[in-house]
């Protein structure tokens, strides 16, 4: 592709190399003397123009007079030994491969070796390590010193101490190598091909040989039976997805899922713990949460209902439910027909029951029916009587779906 | 040996609990009753005739003479003592200026005079109670539960309270002695339904004061509670804090020097 005599290309200053050549511009704090300067941008520069044109780095012909306008102040200041070294790295990368360009590294705008700087960094990240230290003994010290019910200003402060401690334990070495890598380390970028994916000639080979061995074990050609049979399974076996997808369109199952709920004819209420309620338990104004008396009742989600007591003549009876409440006590589906939430925040003065994800809220007194917010139909009215004995039972199922509306709902 | 030997520890074990039964029968059979049935009905009498007076001077503004209510204030009439260890002990009672709810303040009776409102207010038509001996040795696994599932809908699963409609709310619990929380529950006051004897019993009503007052007065082990009021405000404090944080840290790890 070129040759190291091309006057537009990179050039590998054997003076660079040559540590007086450095030792001329370690100083680092003064711009360095001519010779310096030009050793060192002649290394970097060319590579970086060449980097940006990869084509043969036209940009360069002009030499010095570009490289003085273009190149940063700062990259006099990188001209040691060290620096100069690793531009013949980068050289070397650069003319033995013809790959694709690689991005331009951008060198750092202050300089890493500036000693006052240098000599900062490493206390900065010396300090961090002694902070770490200070944390693990102070961790050690909380977990055995202090009492877990330690107490200031009214926070219980053992758990966050633990943190504390533990966050500078952890978070100063890291903190510190951070700032170790950032100011005190070399910023060279590198890059290494990647080796190519897949196995080699042999292993592939191998492989196939094995298939081919393990097909003729199997006797597939001669044992038609077998062969028959797996063909039958197989293709049996293509058609078992059928009935799930066609279960999504056609052939959905009629059943009413979502109407339905665990309420039957005859079904007690019963509270969370099992026992039934009757008509004593309440006192006016009181409410409680129940379930269907059925097996596993009590677990049925959308079962939940609530069993309101109010006087008997604050209890406005809507036309049609005339049996549905007894003697001031009336239930209603506990789920917001909303976005089916709990409804059972019951406040027994207006006798509104309110759904506290969007406060809906429901008149407990007139129907369930809304009164404010989001819902957009009424709570469904269970349907209450009380046997001999007074407890309550179920007259049969919500008349209506509980919950929030679904595409299907009548 | 051995049979001896174990012989010998069965004796002193039956001997060691025989005493203690006897020591045990003794002391019920000796000790002084507890306080309620011991106080004397002229100590009673006393407690209802200086309630009466405070209620004269203090409450009948309101309720009226009579405790018939009037335009500031409803009849008091079989209110029972619950409502006014809730009301007067809370600081509701005396009321500072009408509004939508009545706010807990600092108390203007002390526990003592309240006892004697609440003794005459019983006296008044009857009502509902607060049991005696003390409200805080109910199960409190029992009385979690409960909370939960009578509680939590209003007053948020740790007791921090929440909003109601129209202005309301239900207040947070942490401010509220066991006697003001049983007498709520007991009373019902306001908006907040009742749960009567026949619904909680004494024993899970104790379990539920005893629950709400650890749960509210217990040390929140992590520092601040963000108000307990769950997986919101901890979720923002996580993401906007917690990740802020981590962004930040990787911004600056990858920053140049």
């Amino acid at each position: 592709m070129s040759t190291p005599d091309d006057p537009n290309l990179p050039r590998v200053d054997p003076t660079a190399a040559d540590p007086t050549a450095g030792a001329q511009s370690t100083g680092g704090q003064q711009p360095s003397g001519p010779r310096g300067g030009q050793t060192a941008a002649e290394s970097v520069q060319p590579i970086r123009e060449r980097l940006r044109s990869p084509g043969g780095g036209a940009a360069d012909s002009h030499g010095a007079d570009t490289r003085g306008s273009d190149v940063r102040s700062g990259d006099f200041h990188q001209t040691d030994s060290r620096s100069v070294l690793t531009s013949h790295g980068r050289d070397e990368r650069q003319l033995s491969g013809d790959s694709a360009p690689v991005p331009v590294a951008i060198d750092r705008q202050t300089d890493p070796f500036e000693l006052s700087r240098q000599k900062s960094s490493e206390r900065l990240v010396a300090a961090l390590f002694l902070l770490s230290f200070v944390g693990t003994v102070g961790f050690v010290l909380t977990y055995f010193l202090v009492d877990h019910n330690f107490e200031a200003s009214g926070y219980t402060l053992y758990t966050p101490l633990l943190g504390i401690t533990m966050a500078a334990a952890l978070g100063g070495i890291g903190a510190g190598a951070v700032v170790w890598a950032k100011n005190l380390m070399d910023d060279e970028e590198s890059t290494q091909e990647r080796y190519p994916f897949g196995s080699s000639p042999e292993d592939r080979a191998a492989t196939g040989t094995a298939i081919k061995a393990g097909l003729a074990e199997t006797q597939l050609p001669r044992r038609s039976l077998l062969r028959n049979t797996l063909l039958l399974s197989g293709g049996a076996l293509a058609v078992l997805p059928l009935p799930l997808v066609l279960s999504f369109g056609p052939f959905q199952r009629k059943e009413q899922a979502l109407a339905e709920t665990g309420w039957i004819t005859g079904a007690r209420l019963i509270r969370k713990n099992g026992t039934p309620v009757n008509r004593d338990d309440l006192e006016v104004g009181g409410v409680e949460s129940v379930f269907p008396d059925v097996p596993r009742g009590t677990k049925l989600a959308d079962s939940a209902a609530l069993l309101i007591r109010m006087r008997p003549d604050q209890l406005e009876i809507l036309p049609g439910r005339a049996t549905w409440s007894v003697d001031g006590y009336v239930c209603y589906s506990a789920i917001c027909t909303h976005l089916g939430c709990p409804v059972k925040l019951y406040q027994q003065q207006t006798h509104n029951l309110l759904c506290p994800c969007h406060q809906s809220t429901f008149e407990a007194d007139h129907g369930a029916e809304v009164a404010f917010g989001p819902a957009a139909r009424p709570l469904p009215q269970l349907a209450i009587s009380v046997d001999d004995e007074g407890y309550f039972f179920a007259q049969g199922d919500f008349k209506e779906p509980v919950g929030p509306s679904y595409w299907e709902r009548k | 040996m051995t049979g001896s030997t174990s012989r010998r520890t069965f004796t002193s074990y039956a001997v060691l609990l025989l005493a203690l039964a006897l020591v045990g029968g003794l002391y019920t059979a000796l000790a002084p009753s507890s306080r309620a049935q011991e106080a004397p009905t002229a100590d009673q009498s006393m407690l209802v005739k200086a309630g009466r007076d405070l209620y004269a001077v203090g409450c009948s503004t309101c309720h009226g003479l009579n405790l018939q209510g009037g335009a500031g204030g409803p009849s008091l009439i079989g209110v029972g003592s619950a409502s006014v260890v809730f009301q007067v002990e809370s600081g509701r009672m005396p009321l500072a200026a009408g509004a939508v709810q009545a706010q807990r303040k600092d108390p203007k009776y002390s526990i003592a005079q309240t006892d004697a409102l609440a003794a005459y207010i019983q006296t008044q038509g009857g009502g509902p109670q607060l049991p005696t001996g003390s409200l805080t040795d109910g199960n409190l696994a029992e009385g979690g539960e409960l909370f939960r599932l009578n509680c939590a809908s209003c007053h948020n699963f740790a007791g921090a309270g929440g909003a109601l409609s129209y202005g309301k709310y239900a207040p947070n619990l942490a401010p509220a002695s066991a006697r003001v929380i049983y007498a709520a529950m007991q009373s019902g006051p306001e908006s907040m339904p009742r749960f009567g004897d026949g619904q909680l019993s004494v024993e899970e009503k104790k379990a539920i004061t005893n629950y709400t007052r650890y749960v509210t007065s217990s040390a929140q082990p992590g520092g601040n509670d963000l108000g307990k009021a769950g997986p919101v405000p901890e979720g923002l404090a996580i993401w906007i804090v917690g990740i802020g944080a981590l962004i930040a840290g990787t911004l600056w790890i990858g920053n140049r020097a």
